[in-house]
């Protein structure tokens, strides 16, 4: 089970990110938006280190609801890359949020998956020094 | 308040607009980017200064020679500075990021063309924006045996990048800027020059031929902004035959070995039995491989083992490296040729190490290292492969903050000892583990040095600085230079070497961009700022 602060951070993230993705808005992030429920068919990767599939399914269903994927990143920080790039790409046709939780190794990689995929960022924060969220534009 | 992130120095709000508007003329909007989400992806700096400080006001995004000349001709006009980036990878360098706030990136990844490819001599010719990545599935499409050799992060970087940089690598072909071979380049003017034998009319030796005839210029354009290369020509390797591609690992379990691990390597390598840019790892950078891949599923990394303030005490760095099974110093490189040859040349690399450490070190090869994940990028890397492990480091303290400090030790032992040392007792008294690799080139080593710190903390942004400039000012005092630096100290290194040295970047400044459009900043050349 997830601790009441992690469940805290979710809505927050999780809300703030995609009634963002869904209105086109671009804005550093802040207190969670009222999001647009039903609208939202999202993609989020994670890192298993982090947590695991099944508390980000409940959590993204419980605070921001709707068609949720989630995808654990595996394999070597090179799969990563090529994973994200092809994520991110398959998202741009078929999903309007697209959202993660990885750490700082992971987030070096992404990121720049994310911006060779001509990707830009609603916003990226750190939660603490091991634990990176965002939102990307799609 | 301005409709601009930011504005480039001395260049008024509706100036700027004008000279937007004439690049959108040109590039059509979608290629002249001004908003703040499109200019975001090129702040993720990991330097301890603010963004604010290198903000660019917009990104530009040219797909030929020509625009690029228009886009320089426009620039000359309103005077916005231009910060030109391949694929702009420079990690721990300062990335994307221009070295002044207000400059426009003129980004390069969409010149995508690998213009030819020749087997025959192991060469090619390429666009700014052709990753290594793109390089090697090109050999794979044609069936070439052919291998390129790569930075650490070759899955994304490119080698008009990573050469104009003065990267390198960790095959036999570790130099970059010694394997390229002919560039074209555009300059300030607009005028367009092909170096080496590239300016005769129909050369049929641009990237067989280095020098071309008279004064050579391609140094000018690396580590510089004198110009914006467009193409650039790299030699390849021929991939040996099946059973010619040895990799190796030595593992040694204590920091004092190093100047004899030096003094047994060395008179190898000078005899190119071992003829590789191969790597001298530190505990803290093998064991941080491994914090990415722990099986336990669990986030590993330093705090995992260290919850106290301050650099890493030895006994926790050994309780590391007991866990990981890492050396004190893990020796990886290479033997390359026909089976029969490494065969040989085995038995004199292994025959000089038993000698020298006897039961002290701990030998790998393939089949000792089996599915080893570190071992694989290592043995990916020594043969031009696609990795992006080297990543793994930013696991080691966490907060995303990174900075190479990259001295270059002349390869004595004697040398490589002193510099580990100072720079141990510099980067423990602000706080920081000592993080390193040499990369050994043909008479000297880079000695990569990552000071990774923890950007969310603002202590740590201001010692990290502190540390970065003790680093440098030490180490220049003990007559070592540093072989490329980040935006946030590149005038400082750039004082290192001396005022003639500043004065005649200086002088070829002027001469080839008076208006001071290219990159002002780079390598502390900016005729914005007195000498």
């Amino acid at each position: 089970m997830m601790n009441t602060s992690r469940r805290a951070f979710f809505k927050t993230f999780l809300s703030a990110g995609a009634a963002l993705a869904v209105s086109g808005t671009v804005a550093h992030t802040g207190p969670a938006e009222a999001a647009i429920q039903g609208q939202i068919t999202g993609v989020c990767l994670y890192v298993p280190s982090l947590g695991k599939a099944s508390e980000f399914v409940e959590m993204m269903n419980n605070n921001a609801p709707g068609n949720w994927t989630v995808h654990p990143l595996q394999g070597t920080l090179t799969e990563y890359y090529f994973t994200t790039r092809l994520l991110y790409e398959e998202a741009r046709g078929s999903a309007n949020t697209f959202v993660g939780v990885v750490d700082p190794a992971t987030f070096a990689v992404v990121h720049e998956a994310i911006v060779d995929s001509s990707g830009s960022f609603h916003y990226i924060t750190y939660q603490d020094s091991n634990r990176i969220t965002f939102s990307v534009q799609l | 308040m301005s409709s601009f992130i930011a504005l480039p120095k001395g260049v008024s709000e509706e100036s700027f607009a004008k000279a937007i508007k004439e690049y959108r003329a040109l590039l059509g909007d979608d290629r002249v980017r001004t908003d703040s989400a499109s200019l975001q992806s090129y702040l993720k700096i990991m330097i301890p200064e603010s963004e604010e400080l290198h903000k660019p006001s917009a990104a530009m995004y040219p797909r030929t020679v020509q625009e690029i000349q228009a886009i320089v001709a426009i620039a000359n006009k309103y005077k916005t500075p231009l910060w030109t980036v391949s694929t702009g990878k420079n990690m721990g360098y300062g990335s994307a990021a221009p070295a002044t706030r207000g400059q426009i990136v003129l980004d390069l990844k969409t010149m995508k063309k690998i213009i030819h490819v020749d087997e025959e001599l192991g060469h090619c010719l390429v666009e700014p924006g052709v990753t290594y990545y793109d390089l090697q599935q090109y050999f794979k499409k044609h069936k070439m045996n052919l291998w390129v050799d790569v930075p650490a992060p070759s899955s994304m970087a490119s080698p008009v990048g990573n050469t104009a940089d003065r990267g390198v690598g960790y095959t036999p072909y570790g130099e970059h800027f010694l394997v390229s071979c002919g560039m074209e380049v555009v300059l300030a003017n607009g005028d367009v020059i092909r170096t080496g034998t590239g300016g005769v009319q129909n050369s049929t030796s641009w990237q067989s031929y280095k020098w071309g005839y008279g004064p050579y210029v391609d140094g000018l354009f690396t580590q510089s902004n004198y110009g914006i290369i467009t193409k650039m020509g790299v030699w390849l390797l021929k991939g040996p035959p099946p059973g010619g591609y040895m990799p190796f690992l030595m593992k040694f379990p204590k920091v004092e070995m190093l100047a004899d691990i030096v003094k047994t390597f060395m008179p190898l390598r000078l005899a190119q039995i071992i003829p590789n840019a191969c790597v001298v790892v530190n505990a803290g950078w093998e064991a941080a491989g491994y914090f990415t891949y722990d099986k336990s599923g669990k986030g590993t990394n330093r705090s995992t083992f260290f919850k106290g303030k301050g650099s890493l005490p030895p006994k926790v760095f050994q309780e590391i490296m007991d866990k990981y099974k890492v050396g004190a110093w893990n020796f990886y490189a290479a033997l390359y040729g026909s089976p029969e040859q490494v065969a040989l040349n085995w038995k004199y690399v292994s025959g000089s190490f038993k000698a020298k450490f006897g039961n002290q070190v701990e030998i790998f090869t393939e089949k000792e290292a089996k599915d080893d994940p570190i071992f694989e990028y290592r043995k990916q890397l020594m043969m031009g492969g696609s990795t992006l492990q080297e990543f793994g480091l930013y696991n080691w303290r966490g907060g995303g903050g990174s900075m190479w400090f990259a001295p270059v030790a002349a390869a004595r032992p004697s040398e490589c000892d002193k510099q580990m040392r100072l720079a141990t007792e510099i980067l423990n008294k602000h706080g920081f583990d000592y993080v390193s690799e040499f990369i050994v080139g043909w008479r000297e080593m880079h000695h990569i040095i990552d000071l990774l710190y923890d950007r969310t903390q603002p202590d740590e942004m201001h010692k990290a600085y502190r540390c970065f400039d003790e680093l440098l000012k030490v180490f220049t005092k003990n007559g070592y230079g540093t072989y490329r630096t980040n935006i946030a100290f590149m005038e400082k290194a750039a004082n290192t070497y001396g005022p003639e040295m500043r004065k005649i970047h200086r002088d070829l400044k002027k001469a080839l961009d008076p208006n001071n459009i290219l990159a002002p900043g780079k390598s502390g050349i900016n005729l914005d700022i007195p000498l």
